[in-house]
């Protein structure tokens, strides 16, 4: 389940970076990957959709530093919550 | 035209509704306290948002306080709002638009970012969700964003230029730019300018919390721990005539709008550009004939997000160099919100508030410092300080700039 949310979480930021799903790996940060402010908030909202979940305001948040782990990290701890009744609202 | 031959604009009135309450003055006297209009959101929908907090005309505000029932039906709230404006600037200006050929010698320039949009969410929400057969008949009327402007001239019979400018946060500026530079050039010898907004709706408060930019506690402008803006709206409008026009009549000169400039980054949608707002002041300071050294006083653009501010700091370093030492800067979105395309309309009332009194306003909600953002920001109480000139920066998503410059009454 894990590897399928992480293969599921770099397709989606492969399509978003038009780059091939096998360059990515946990520790790239989505400056690596090409991706720029407005792109991360699309990346995220496409992530938030595609799991049914919301994120966090991430205001204040990193997008130089922020890597490919963190997001797979945040969906997990959202589906996590889901399942324990809340909304996904973390 | 030379320079040395357009005519000079002075302002002769200024009205405003804002979250600091109905009026110019308790908006000025509001930032001048450091009193902030930042309150939790009031919406039917509150409980579905993730939004908590906004900068809201307070409930006290009666639309149809002054407004004959006829015209009342066709207001959207941003209308209303630059109408009650537009009253409170005109009477106290004293002009009498009556007299001779004024009436089509007076431009009207509203400017908005989105317009009616309270009454698009309303008759979508009838559409999609209620799934009503229709729309109510006045639906265009009251959503095209000419609306305000074309109140305005049908209330008091103004039949010169009148549009609406919409330019997203700098609406305000760009739309008191055209105003002031068709009286200089001639065209008109009067204009009734300044920006209205009036977007917390469902709908637009969703599309603001998708891009993640709004602070959840407050608005904390250039402090390291600034967590995004605060939504805000109303409206502010003013009377801006020739100089002689004024003075043909007595009137009170409550300033003098000296220089305009206007830039485009032409880089990014949404990331701003120090080179192209450091370019926008520069112009209006070199349009104004100003120095550096002449400027007292900034009123930034200031949103409280991290681009802006760390952006903005650069830009106001790259445009006056060393005197930035000398500089007092302020953002008064920290009080009352970021009105978006009504913002530079209600910080002009600011900025011809600390002309006038010699006080410059604080920026509110500034306790950490940020190395990024090293001016001197007046911090949360207002300064007691001569103010013999100043710029307004308003910068808008889309990479648009617009800056006033602005110096005492002559």
């Amino acid at each position: 389940m894990t590897d399928s949310i992480q293969q599921q979480i770099f397709e989606i930021i492969a399509k978003q970076a038009k780059v091939d799903v096998a360059t990515i790996k946990p520790e790239s940060t989505l400056k690596d990957l090409g991706i720029a402010s407005l792109d991360a908030i699309e990346l995220i909202f496409d992530i938030e959709e595609h799991f049914n979940v919301n994120f966090p305001d991430q205001q204040g948040a990193n997008f130089d530093s922020d890597t490919a782990q963190s997001l797979v990290d945040a969906v997990h701890k959202a589906l996590d919550q889901k399942a324990a009744g809340g909304e996904g609202n973390a | 035209m030379s320079v040395q031959s357009l005519r000079r604009v002075v302002i002769t009135g200024m009205g405003a509704i804002s979250p600091l309450g109905v009026g110019a003055d308790a908006l000025w006297q509001g930032l001048r306290e450091g009193r902030s209009g930042i309150r939790p959101l009031r919406h039917p929908d509150a409980e579905r948002l993730k939004l908590k907090i906004a900068a809201q005309v307070p409930e006290s505000f009666d639309p149809a306080a002054n407004i004959d029932e006829r015209t009342l039906p066709l207001l959207d709230r941003t209308s209303a709002f630059a109408l009650h404006a537009a009253r409170e600037a005109i009477g106290q200006s004293g002009i009498d638009f009556s007299h001779g050929e004024l009436s089509l010698r007076t431009a009207v320039v509203v400017g908005t970012g989105v317009g009616g949009e309270t009454t698009q969410d309303e008759q979508s929400r009838r559409l999609y969700a209620e799934h009503a057969q229709r729309t109510h008949p006045l639906t265009i009327v009251r959503l095209m964003t000419n609306a305000s402007a074309s109140h305005i001239s049908i209330t008091y019979g103004l039949r010169g230029p009148t549009f609406a400018v919409a330019s997203a946060c700098a609406s305000a500026n760009h739309a008191i730019i055209q105003a002031a530079q068709m009286i200089r050039y001639g065209m008109v010898d009067a204009a009734v300018s300044g920006g209205t907004e009036a977007c917390l709706t469902f709908g637009a408060i969703r599309a603001w919390e998708a891009m993640r930019v709004l602070a959840d506690d407050t608005c904390r402008p250039f402090s390291a721990n600034r967590r995004g803006l605060v939504l805000g709206e109303g409206a502010a409008i003013f009377v801006l005539e020739s100089l002689e026009h004024a003075r043909s009549r007595g009137a009170v000169i409550l300033a003098e709008l000296v220089g305009i400039g206007m830039t485009a980054d032409a880089t990014d949608i949404v990331m701003p550009s120090a080179k192209g707002s450091s370019a926008a002041m520069r112009q209006a300071l070199a349009d104004a004939r100003l120095a550096a050294q002449d400027i007292d006083y900034i009123n930034a653009h200031g949103t409280g997000t991290q681009a802006n501010d760390a952006t903005e700091t650069k830009a106001i370093h790259l445009a006056f160099g060393a005197h930035v030492d000398r500089l007092a800067v302020s953002s008064t979105k920290s009080m009352h919100g970021h009105a978006l395309g009504a913002s530079g309309a209600l910080e002009l009332v600011a900025v011809i508030g600390a002309l006038r009194d010699g006080v410059v306003p604080p920026t509110a909600n500034l306790d950490k410092a940020d190395p990024a953002c090293d001016l001197d920001y007046v911090p949360n109480t207002a300064r007691e300080m001569p103010v013999r000139a100043a710029l307004s920066n308003s910068f808008a998503f889309g990479g648009l700039n617009a800056v006033l410059a602005l110096r005492r009454a002559p």
